[in-house]
């Protein structure tokens, strides 16, 4: 056969081989085992080299046997190659269900996850959060405060999986990554269980255990951040779990009860509401309404409408409860505000109109990802575009009724935000990752995630909030010594748990940090949501002045 | 000149490779079992013990005046010390698993001293009893010993798992188609050796051009013994590997492409047939394109394989660092798997090119030798043992469907360990007879 015939034969088999080896990644087993014979087909045909007929048969036989032989040692290899590097990943990790519904799994996944020693969780202060213990052999996985499982997670590798930092940090934490390369290669090497890197967190661990106090077993959250920076002081979910219940080393019974209580529970306490749980915001929405009209020129704190009782919206009434004195009608949007006047809220919401809230709404973040440690619930201004065109939707969503959806974790940023000069910094968990041997692999700082309105608009809003505290109708946050500004809601519900809420922040008068505070079927009303809220204020800022 | 000492430079300096690799293999097994840097020499005699063996088998050979090939048994030590560790190895994790397997280690450390030993006596014997001569004398012997053995697996075979592979010999167990499979090769080299050139020649019937049908009348027979065995056995290994080796050889000495051709059409037919009427060859078909199909049943040892290769990635995780044992019954069909995982792609290559590099070097051999027999058994036996690793890795890697057939050198197997050594110790011989000028 002529020699550029065989070359190109060769050619065709090398290319078939190198196309199912590096593009098909999704290639079925039996697609590449068909790709892999035809090129050895190929590969037969392209090594049928000429040899001299003057040769002796047996010479000559034994050549062409000598040569199939070699294309199928190149088939075993590209074959090798495949299984081993670069279909490894889609091999090792691939579970597939038995007839009889059984999951299988490679085995060693399991395995490695009790062979490895797991990094610490330490919050601010190094209180450790979640640690690792030996016991015969394996490694047992346990958290201290057990409080703090809406950060911490649970982690149960056998049979629930990981869920909060222990599911969304897992590589590190396992030391799949953010340890020391050579560190990792050497223990892999020399067959020591690999140490999983540890969490330094911005969470202070003595705050969030006050803050679940003063929840007193009512369900709700309570989120505290460093307004400058975005660092998650407290990020309090009620009810809460016992990790430690969760963790087995094998299939437990007392696990499976304890998860199965937990699924049965009303309260859902698996859910970790701060950054999980989506709430009306109420009035404390009323501070966004108040900033984009500003923002957008429609309105300033001075700017008077009229609340004598009620609104008329195209023929719904819409009446007023909050006016501290029902004799007076014109009020301004900063007495708005203070009093938590939702007809002046109607009012502004439809002067800035549907289509502007739509348009703004993304800067404060509803509707997008919110990037932060744990995994966050999309909030959402309203169900669509279109419910906007609708006046009395959008004249709800004035005064933060509507069909706004938000998390305890963005109310806070908003707060923050408004202490800020108008910068919503991105919010996070995780101050550093250190590795096994305690050197600082990486460390976060701080960023600006949005800038929804000018720092002149912001500095109005604020001011707002503090005159809400000092001459509203929220007087009750007011502590001496100290900026407090804020703003409180009742979330109607449709099944008539009304929720109260209460954002705000503290300064000296510097803005330090915002609170956001959620309680579920509005126990106690709004006082005791501003309670709790200015509570968890005073005493993160006397902890760290 | 029969007489006069030599000594092997290049054999003695490559069996420092096999030699080195029993005892830091072996070292790294009893640190890696600790944890700890911590050993005695108790740890590793028995390494020492192969390595000296190793050493001792290329000296007397010098001695003995012996001038044969020099590469083939380093390569033979490395295959057979890869495997010596590999048992070593995996029998803790298998004692773990099962406290019977404890007698593998200590059985195969014995089935290696015996086809060392053999080996070394086929080498040092082989010459003054005239073995070549006796062989083809007495081939039709052969074909009937071949024959033998193939029916006595089945009307006294032991049934394992479905197929019957075995027969008692008292308190051992022999695999006859590892011995079979040798005097099948030695059979037909004499048969074709003599009949070469009528095997060249052909029949004109009208427009026709035939093969020499009369001479191919023990090649039928032997083609029938081979899908009896197909039947008898109910596995594929033995008849692909018998067929496979019966066509190369036809092929290798006719130089006619006819014959493997219509060789391999015919098995194909016949293996459909096979599908087709035994529902162990369908489970295998079902098992090689996707084993997840019943991955806790019959599908469960070709995917604990994949994951057990899919774990060692380009360097494995290491030498006893591994859970090769999830795969069951790991240390026979499925030790590839095993070097997979714990040596890696590098390993796994580095395996595959040794006995590549076993079955030309032997090839380079045969084409030397002078005399037409010794030609037609060397490349017969490498064939054989070439084809055998063929079906094994390949099936193992899933590339064709799973035979039950031992890996040579390295598979547990006292059988497949000895005769593969024995056979080593013909090829070995057969080198140094008088070569082409």
């Amino acid at each position: 056969m002529h020699t550029a015939l065989r070359t190109i034969f060769i050619m065709i088999a090398l290319g078939l081989i190198g196309w199912g080896l590096f593009t098909g990644e999704d290639l079925s087993d039996a697609r590449w085992l068909a790709m892999l014979f035809g090129a050895w087909v190929f590969l037969l045909l392209g090594t049928r080299i000429p040899l001299p007929s003057s040769m002796p048969t047996f010479n000559h036989s034994l050549i062409r046997t000598a040569l199939v032989i070699t294309t199928v040692f190149i088939v075993i290899s590209a074959q090798l190659v495949r299984v081993q590097v670069v279909a490894r990943d889609d091999i090792y990790y691939k579970t597939a269900i038995a007839p009889d519904g059984e999951i299988i799994s490679n085995p060693r996944l399991t395995a490695s996850k009790l062979n490895s020693q797991r990094g610490q969780i330490v919050d601010r202060n190094g209180v450790v959060l979640a640690d690792t213990r030996q016991e015969d052999g394996t490694y047992i996985r346990y958290w201290p405060v057990p409080s703090t499982y809406g950060v911490t997670g649970y982690y149960s590798p056998l049979m629930y999986g990981a869920t909060g930092l222990e599911g969304s940090w897992q590589r590190e934490l396992s030391g799949e990554t953010g340890t020391n390369a050579i560190e990792h290669t050497i223990r892999s090497l020399l067959g020591m269980p690999q140490q999983g890197a540890n969490l330094h967190l911005t969470l202070d661990s003595y705050l969030q255990t006050s803050a679940m106090q003063m929840l007193n077993g009512s369900t709700g959250a309570v989120v505290v951040l460093d307004i400058k920076t975005g660092e998650t002081i407290v990020l309090a979910s009620n009810p809460t779990v016992d990790p430690n219940q969760l963790f087995t080393t094998g299939t437990d019974p007392e696990a499976a009860t304890y998860w199965q209580t937990l699924l049965d529970d009303p309260e859902t306490p698996l859910v970790t509401r701060a950054n999980i749980g989506l709430y009306t915001p109420g009035s404390t929405f009323k501070t966004v309404t108040a900033g984009i009209a500003i923002e957008e020129g429609y309105a300033q704190p001075d700017t008077v409408y009229t609340d004598d009782g009620f609104l008329d919206i195209d023929g719904r009434i819409l009446p007023e409860y909050n006016r501290p004195d029902d004799t007076r009608d014109q009020w301004t949007l900063a007495d708005g505000i203070a009093w938590s006047l939702n007809v002046v809220f109607a009012q502004i919401g439809l002067q800035i109109g549907g289509e502007t809230y739509w348009q703004d709404a993304p800067h404060f973040g509803f509707g997008e990802e919110i990037p932060f440690d744990l995994p966050v619930s999309q909030s959402q201004i309203a169900n669509n575009r279109g419910a906007l065109s609708d006046r009395n939707t959008v004249a709800d969503t004035g005064f933060g009724q509507g069909q706004i959806q938000i998390t305890p974790l963005q109310l806070a940023m908003i707060a923050a935000m408004w202490a800020n000069d108008g910068e919503m910094m991105r919010p996070y968990l995780v101050d550093s990752v250190s590795s096994p041997s305690g050197s600082t692999v990486r460390t976060t700082s701080p960023k600006v995630w949005k800038s929804p309105v000018s720092a002149e608009t912001a500095g109005k809003v604020r001011d707002m909030m503090v005159n809400a505290v000092d001459n509203g109708s929220i007087q009750n946050a007011k502590v001496g010594g100290y900026v407090i500004g804020g703003k409180t809601g009742t979330a109607e519900t449709s099944d008539d748990r009304a929720h109260s809420l209460f954002i705000g922040f503290i300064g000296d008068p510097e803005p330090r940090y915002a609170v956001a505070v959620v309680l579920e079927g509005g126990y106690g009303g709004e006082n005791s949501a501003t309670a709790i809220g200015r509570d968890i204020l005073v005493a993160t800022i006397e902890r760290r002045p | 000149m029969r007489y006069r000492p030599t000594f092997r430079l290049t054999e003695f300096n490559l069996l420092l490779i096999p030699g080195a690799l029993a005892i830091v293999g072996m070292l790294t097994i009893f640190l890696v079992g600790r944890g700890a840097v911590d050993w005695t020499w108790r740890d590793i005699w028995v390494s020492l013990a192969a390595a000296g063996a190793l050493i001792g088998t290329s000296i007397t050979f010098g001695i003995r005046g012996f001038r044969g090939d020099q590469v083939l048994f380093p390569i033979t030590a490395t295959l057979a010390i890869i495997g010596m560790l590999m048992i070593q190895r995996l029998t803790p994790s298998l004692v773990e698993i099962d406290p019977n397997y404890g007698f593998l280690a200590t059985r195969h450390l014995m089935y290696l001293a015996i086809g060392l030993a053999g080996m070394w006596l086929v080498v040092m014997l082989s010459g003054p009893l005239r073995i070549a001569e006796h062989l083809q004398r007495y081939k039709y012997l052969l074909l009937l010993l071949t024959l033998a053995l193939q029916a006595s697996t089945y009307f006294i075979g032991d049934e394992v798992g479905g197929a019957r592979l075995w027969i008692s010999l008292g308190p051992i167990q022999i695999q006859p188609s590892e011995i079979s499979k040798v005097t099948l090769v030695v059979f037909l080299a004499a048969y074709l050796n003599e009949k070469r050139d009528l095997m060249e020649a052909s029949w004109r019937l009208g427009p026709l051009e035939l093969p020499p049908i009369p001479y191919l009348a023990p090649m039928a027979v032997m083609w029938g013994a081979s899908l009896l065995t197909l039947v008898a056995l109910n596995d594929l290994g033995p008849a692909l590997l018998f067929f496979g080796v019966f066509l190369a050889m036809l092929y290798i000495a006719s130089g006619r492409m006819i014959y493997v051709i219509v060789g391999l059409l015919a098995f194909a037919a016949a293996c459909w047939v096979a599908w087709m009427t035994f529902s162990r060859i369908d489970v295998r078909v079902k098992n090689w394109l996707d084993p997840f199909w019943d991955p806790y049943g019959v599908g469960y040892q070709p995917v604990q394989s994949d994951y057990s290769l899919a774990s060692g990635g380009l360097f494995g995780t290491g030498f006893g660092l591994g859970h090769p044992t999830y795969i069951s019954q790991v240390q026979t069909d499925y030790i590839f798997s095993a070097i997979g995982e714990e040596l890696g792609l590098l390993g796994t290559l580095a395996v595959i090119a040794l006995y590549f590099v076993f079955v030309i070097r032997s090839y380079i051999i045969a084409m030397r030798a002078e005399d037409g027999f010794v030609q037609l058994c060397v490349a017969g036996l490498a064939t054989s043992l070439g084809i055998q690793t063929i079906i094994i890795i390949g099936g193992v890697l899933r590339i064709i469907p799973l035979t039950g057939i031992t890996l040579p050198f390295i598979s547990y197997g006292g059988s497949s360990l000895v005769t593969n050594l024995g056979v080593v110790g013909l090829i070995l011989y057969m080198s140094s007879l008088p070569r082409r000028a």
